[in-house]
């Protein structure tokens, strides 16, 4: 997958290089997620759609909230690399709202765990909730980085 | 050997009308805008595209078989929507197969709906509609209708192969791409798209409805837009973003 070419400078590689892997962890996230359904019935949940960008100075997790009450959002640093979401739906949804007859089963709640690809301060994490997207930024960790001889 | 894209005409089809595609993309915007547009207009369906690089679905509806990729109609307007992903392998073929029966049908014009991610998509209260065209006076009735014209950039994905087979033909053609989240179904750009839609067309369509379910569909079209990510990622959509070399 990364193909090493030749470059100028050190940061285009790197810039390459962390591209080709953000497009190959997405990937292998991707499928992963797709082999399941998005909804649990025990649990009474739908799995939101998620998405986790890389910034130079932060990770930006964003997710798509809607028919949720703002006020029960609820998002909690399950590990130093996982984020664990909550939100309880404004009005229940069965399988019938979606016009599906053959299954039976409600939903109150959105539910996910996120995982974090790179070291973060979760202590220092932002939450702002706007058009039902909820928006959570992770400052980075600064005591990784390496000296460019 | 039969061919590897076929449409099949289930009723006569309108000659000289207004084509307009909404094909799974970036928001869901030009599906969303499209199903959206049928649902108005009670538009029949016509037609259908049958082709062995689709994956092996039939979608049902009230407990009858349909295929995905459907050709929806009236007397001046068609409608191209798909209920699927279109995989990144299928995309060119599939594409060429359209245009090249639109213009066998004599359309009138062709409108690609689609979306423009930006990243910060929350902030805009009302998304912008960038429009290209696919020939200079095409460009100019965009101009003269008050368009945002997209003029420098990178299109990826149906609507830009679409741009381009109908280019090569000199089939006049339009997109129009409304500023939308990239990976969140986004019925508000759909919405904003549809307007511009009635802008350059004579076409009267209501968008209050499709507002009032935005939170609906958007629960409803996630796991579409999941599997529509995936080839999305395939097709290298990211590129929309970079920045072009033009010298």
């Amino acid at each position: 997958m990364m193909s090493r070419r030749r470059k100028h400078s050190i940061i285009d590689l790197m810039v390459e290089y962390m591209e080709d892997f953000k497009i190959w962890a997405e990937e292998r996230i991707e499928s992963a997620i797709a082999q399941r359904p998005s909804w649990n019935t025990r649990a009474c949940c739908l799995e939101p759609l998620c998405n986790v960008f890389v910034a130079i100075d932060e990770v930006v997790v964003t997710a798509d909230l809607p028919n949720t009450n703002p006020e029960s959002v609820k998002v909690k640093a399950a590990s130093e690399d996982l984020i664990e979401i909550r939100a309880d739906m404004k009005r229940k949804m069965r399988f019938d709202d979606f016009g599906i007859t053959h299954r039976k089963g409600e939903f109150s709640s959105f539910r996910c765990q996120v995982r974090i690809p790179v070291p973060v301060d979760t202590k220092r994490m932002q939450i702002d909730f706007k058009r039902g997207i909820l928006e959570i930024r992770l400052p980075r960790k600064k005591d990784y980085a390496t000296k460019v001889e | 050997m039969s061919k590897p894209v076929r449409i099949i005409e289930k009723k006569p089809i309108p000659s000289n009308a207004i084509v307009i595609k909404g094909l799974p993309d970036v928001g869901l915007v030009g599906l969303i805008a499209t199903a959206h547009t049928v649902s108005q207009l009670n538009l029949q369906e016509i037609a259908y595209v049958d082709s062995n690089l689709l994956p092996p679905i039939v979608v049902l509806h009230n407990g009858l078989p349909h295929s995905p990729l459907r050709i929806f109609a009236n007397k001046d307007l068609i409608a191209v929507i798909s209920e699927m992903p279109i995989p990144a392998d299928a995309v060119q073929p599939i594409t060429q197969a359209l245009v090249d029966w639109v213009q066998s049908k004599k359309a009138k014009i062709t409108i690609s709906i689609g979306g423009m991610p930006v990243p910060d998509r929350q902030n805009i209260k009302e998304p912008k509609v960038f429009g290209a065209a696919s020939d200079v006076s095409v460009l100019k009735m965009l101009q003269e209708k008050g368009l945002n014209i997209l003029r420098e950039g990178y299109m990826v994905g149906p609507q830009a192969l679409v741009m381009r087979y109908c280019a090569e033909k000199n089939l006049p053609a339009v997109a129009l791409l409304a500023q939308s989240f990239q990976n969140y179904p986004d019925p508000e750009a759909a919405a904003a798209a549809i307007k511009e839609l009635t802008n350059i067309t004579e076409l009267k369509i209501d968008v209050s409805q499709l507002l009032e379910k935005g939170e609906e569909i958007r629960l409803k079209a996630r796991d579409l837009m999941k599997r529509t990510r995936q080839e999305m990622n395939r097709m290298k959509k990211s590129q929309e973003y970079d920045l072009p070399l033009y010298v």
